[in-house]
């Protein structure tokens, strides 16, 4: 519960109309896309930077804990509230403050969502690389908070390697701008990039400046369609090789394909092992030689079906399958897990073999979903949330596949971040040397534990 | 003193210990004395040393073949030279793991001969070592197609400044566990630890290499050049000029000013970008406009750069002033700086990085910088720009009269090195 006096304060710095406290508001913002949630006394839309610093220094006087939120879908309980915290939306703070095409510079407000940043960049032909898949919906301070990545990934970097700068709002309510409009811009020490991915555990983000490209002159997606996991595999390894970097090679498995007919009816073979969607992009004229050479290598693999999209229409049915395959499993079970892991990329094969034995082992349906180019594995666990005992067995197969990633020399999270639901297995991954540095860097930013506080650690 | 050099001597060996003042000069550099300079083969005798250095209150800086002496009286210089092997070279992940004495310029070479590709730039050719390009963290002029070089570091064991061996990191390129330690610890000058292993992100080679050199009477029909070339989307592995001054020094047959482009791709867009910046230089009323396919000769050009490069970084840093601006905000802002400056072809030295935006002055003498940089920060300010690096920080701050931020990148940079080295025993002579 919160007294009227914390509210007023509330309604003093941000206004009436961005301050909600009542149960349905505030059940509204105790959720992510996990299954955990937590009540927080109020939540707050700060507009403006300003106001954030005002909350912060506020909420500080009176020993409230903030959790940040940008859209709420994390996979990680990165926004799940404690009691007695504050919940500080980001999400009305949506302004493009400036896109500088001839110096490849976007400057934006922190719940600008991904898309409708595309769509602006989009009119002058750039676009801004990072695409997670949920970026329809998802806000740039959200995909800074966690380091997001997505299917273009293998080519052009995560989330980190597009920030050339932030303001910063720190726990102590200080503003700092790290880095700036070019990559040259950091003191010293990169803050920029510690900043990025801790989950809103260090700073506010307030501002944020952005690398933009041009749009590449040519793409081509293909698809590419097995009767086994095992050669989707070996193809993945052999683009590698061949000295071919793919934007995306993403892969799904025969469980997704079936549940993805099952929304499409779009005609994939429903007894095909694994599919892969592959796609380069560059120089018109370099395109065609590197669908040859990629064509050749899924043929050595034993490819059942080989797809190159030839019209924007075709691209478009290509990518249908993946585009639904989340979405998807909801027809088969009710709730569905969506695990993050990545392992080497050589180390592919084991991984996908050591899920399908997990499949059989804890008796559960699992889908395979990865970005194969970059080992990034997103095993589907498909269950009712109402069945204890099925609840019970998913966390152990969360369990389980986190440590067949760090068995295979790979890591508990490759895009979703650790926030509550990893926190246990953070330290199967880094030595006591490497938790206490950790947390020597949340105490240099936030002693007293101001900023979502529990996450990560 | 004595009882120092004998622990000193008993951790690593007699035979890696010179504490002559003769023998020592080798190896460092600036006027600092430090106790003795020493050179550890392992991760334990790092590690050793610094205990002790804790212990005992000594400073310690670290290089690959030389060491900076500024603040280092009574220290330890460490010289890793010893640790210089490849440990694996993984070509399925495409990621090496390697000790960080080994010169970067020979990395780059090995990396060539196993068909890899490791794009940074070395930052001194004949002692950079490749600990110290991730502890320098450079943005080079390859940036814009191979990002800076911190996006190559995946992983690495380093000893901390009380000690410990933090080890972190994977193969995975994708990796958001934990805080980012890997890409933090790019560009803090050994002020964090002292890399002792470094797990390295590689990329397939391009398929050909060309380059694209002309000769430009001026600096500005130059850069209108470039800003030509990136409106057609024409976006070269690196796009730099070198003034008049430097190019008669590297490139003795230059008339006025050199542009050096290279391009790294595949073999058919190659060609022909080739052809089309020859044809947009030539219509800018560049001479001498020659596309070099042939594998020595390239191989030649950029190590002629490279060299120059290294030059300025290392004996000419003291008269260097780095600015960023908007790359297409670059003819204006030359135009602006000439008025500082005077005739930029004449000027002792001045380099282009053009996709960056980058401008590099080599001032006439180390006095003017304090100087300068105030007004040529102003300067880039204006185009969207600032004075690169710890100083530009500084003078950005200024600039917007923001003491208090200032205050507070400072405060919380040294909480961190606080947290990290409590007894401020690391890298005494870098300034963050
Ligand atoms: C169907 C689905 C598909 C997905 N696909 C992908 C994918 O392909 N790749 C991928 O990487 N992720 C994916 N995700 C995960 C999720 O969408 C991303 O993590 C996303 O970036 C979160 O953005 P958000 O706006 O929802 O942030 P939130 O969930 O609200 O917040 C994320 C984190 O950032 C912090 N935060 C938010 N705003 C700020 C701020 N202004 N300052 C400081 N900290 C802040 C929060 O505290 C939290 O820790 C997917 C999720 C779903 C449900
Ligand atoms: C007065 C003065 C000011 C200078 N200012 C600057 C400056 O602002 N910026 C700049 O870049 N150069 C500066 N230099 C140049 C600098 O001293 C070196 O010349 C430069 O860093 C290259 O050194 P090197 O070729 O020997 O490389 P390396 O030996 O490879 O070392 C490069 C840097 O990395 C550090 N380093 C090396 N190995 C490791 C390791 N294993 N772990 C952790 N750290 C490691 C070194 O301490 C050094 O800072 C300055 C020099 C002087 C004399």
């Amino acid at each position: 519960m919160i007294s009227h006096n914390v509210l007023d304060q509330l309604k003093a710095i941000v206004g009436e109309k961005n301050v909600f406290a009542d149960t349905i508001s505030v059940s509204s913002y105790s959720y992510d896309a996990t299954m955990l949630s937590g009540t927080a006394m109020a939540t707050v839309f700060p507009v403006t930077t300003e106001q954030t610093v005002h909350l912060v220094k506020y909420l500080d006087s009176v020993n409230i804990p903030l959790v940040p939120r940008g859209a709420g879908t994390n996979l990680s309980g990165g926004t799940i509230p404690m009691e007695n915290s504050v919940v500080v939306n980001f999400s009305r703070m949506t302004k493009i403050l400036e896109i500088d095409t001839e110096n490849f510079v976007a400057v934006v407000e922190p719940g600008l969502v991904n898309f409708d940043f595309q769509v602006e960049l989009e009119k002058y032909g750039f676009y801004y690389p990072p695409d997670p898949a949920s970026y329809k919906a998802t806000t740039l301070g959200g995909n800074l908070g966690e380091c997001s990545g997505g299917p273009r990934c293998f080519k052009y970097g995560v989330t980190r390697d597009y920030v050339l700068g932030l303001e910063v709002v720190l726990p102590d309510g200080q503003i700092i701008q790290t880095g700036g409009r070019n990559f040259r811009s950091e003191p010293g020490f990169d803050l920029t990039r510690i900043l990025v991915g801790s989950e809103g555990t260090l700073g506010f983000i307030t501002k944020i400046f952005l690398r933009i490209l041009p749009k590449p002159a040519a793409k081509k997606t293909m698809l590419a369609i097995y009767n086994e996991v095992e050669d989707a595999s070996q193809t993945v390894a052999d683009i590698v090789a061949a000295g071919i970097v793919p934007t995306t090679l993403e892969m799904m498995d025969n469980i997704l394909i079936n549940t993805a007919e099952d929304a499409t009816g779009a005609g994939l073979p429903r007894d095909a092992g694994a599919l892969l969607i592959i796609e380069i992009d560059g120089h018109e004229v370099d395109m065609d030689a590197q669908v040859e050479i990629i064509a050749e290598i899924c043929k050595k693999a034993r490819v059942r079906e080989f797809k190159i999209a030839r019209t924007v229409a075709e691209v478009d049915q290509l990518w249908l399958a993946r585009r639904v395959v989340i979405g998807s499993v909801a027809r088969r079970r009710p709730s569905y897990s969506l695990q993050d892991v990545t392992v080497p990329r050589s180390m592919f094969p084991s991984a996908v073999k050591e899920i399908v034995k997990v499949r059989k082992d804890y008796n559960l349906d699992i889908g395979i979903l990865a970005h194969a180019g970059d080992g990034n594995f997103h095993p589907l666990v498909l269950f009712d949330q109402r069945n204890k005992d099925e609840v019970e067995r998913v966390h152990a197969v969360e369990k389980h596949i986190c440590t067949m990633a760090l068995a295979l020399g790979g890591t508990v999270s490759g895009e979703h971040g650790i926030g509550l639901l990893k926190k246990h297995f953070i330290e199967m991954e880094f030595s006591a040397t490497a938790m206490e540095s950790f947390k020597k860097i949340k105490s240099a930013f936030d002693p007293n534990h101001r900023f979502n506080p529990g996450k990560i650690m | 003193m004595n009882k120092a050099m004998a622990q000193i001597k008993g951790l690593i060996g007699e035979g890696h210990v010179v504490d002559s003042v003769a023998e020592m000069a080798k190896f460092l550099r600036g006027n600092g004395k430090p106790l003795a300079v020493v050179f550890p083969g392992s991760t334990a005798e790092v590690s050793g040393l610094v205990k002790l250095a804790n212990e005992l209150n000594l400073k310690i800086a670290v290089g690959g073949q030389v060491v900076e002496s500024k603040g280092l009286d009574g220290g330890l210089a460490l010289v890793l030279s010893r640790m210089n092997k490849i440990l694996e070279i993984d070509h399925a992940n495409l990621v090496a793991t390697v000790e960080p004495g080994i010169l970067h310029a020979a990395f780059v070479t090995k990396m060539e001969e196993e068909g890899l590709n490791f794009p940074p730039e070395p930052f001194a050719v004949e002692t950079g070592s490749v600990g110290g390009c991730f502890a320098i963290g450079d943005t080079d002029s390859k940036a814009f197609q191979y990002m800076p070089t911190r996006t190559y570091l995946l992983g690495y064991e380093m000893v901390l400044p009380t000690g410990e061996v933090l080890d972190i990191g994977n193969k995975c390129i994708k990796n958001v566990s934990g805080y980012d330690l890997i890409h933090f610890a790019v560009g803090s000058r050994g002020t964090l630890g002292i890399f002792t292993k470094l797990l390295i992100k590689l990329l397939p080679p391009p398929e050909v290499k060309y380059a694209v050199l002309a000769d430009f009477a001026s600096i500005h029909k130059a850069s209108i050049a470039f800003t030509t070339l990136i409106k057609r989307n024409i976006h070269p592995t690196r796009l730099n000029l070198i003034n008049a001054t430097l190019a008669k020094n590297t490139f003795p047959a230059t008339e006025g000013n050199l542009v050096m482009v290279d391009l790294e791709g595949f073999k058919a867009s190659t060609e022909l970008l080739a052809e089309e910046i020859s044809s947009v230089f030539k219509l800018a009323g560049a001479k001498n406009i020659r596309i070099v396919t042939n594998a020595d000769e390239y191989v030649k050009i950029w190590r002629a750069w490279l060299s120059l490069r290294g030059e300025l970084n290392t004996q000419d840093v003291e008269r260097i002033l780095d600015i960023n601006v908007g790359p297409m905000k670059m003819p204006p802002a030359l135009k602006a700086l000439e008025e500082i400056t005077g005739d930029l072809a004449g000027y002792p030295g001045i380099v282009l990085e053009g996709l960056l935006g980058h401008i590099r002055m080599l001032l006439p003498t180390a006095a003017e910088k304090n100087q300068l940089a105030g007004k040529v920060n102003a300067l880039a300010m204006s185009f969207g720009g600032n004075v690169s690096g710890v100083l530009g920080s500084r003078l950005v701050c200024e600039a917007y009269n923001d003491a208090e931020m200032w205050q507070g990148i400072t405060s919380l940079i040294n909480q961190i090195r606080k947290q990290f080295d409590p007894k401020g025993i690391l890298a005494p002579g870098a300034s963050l």
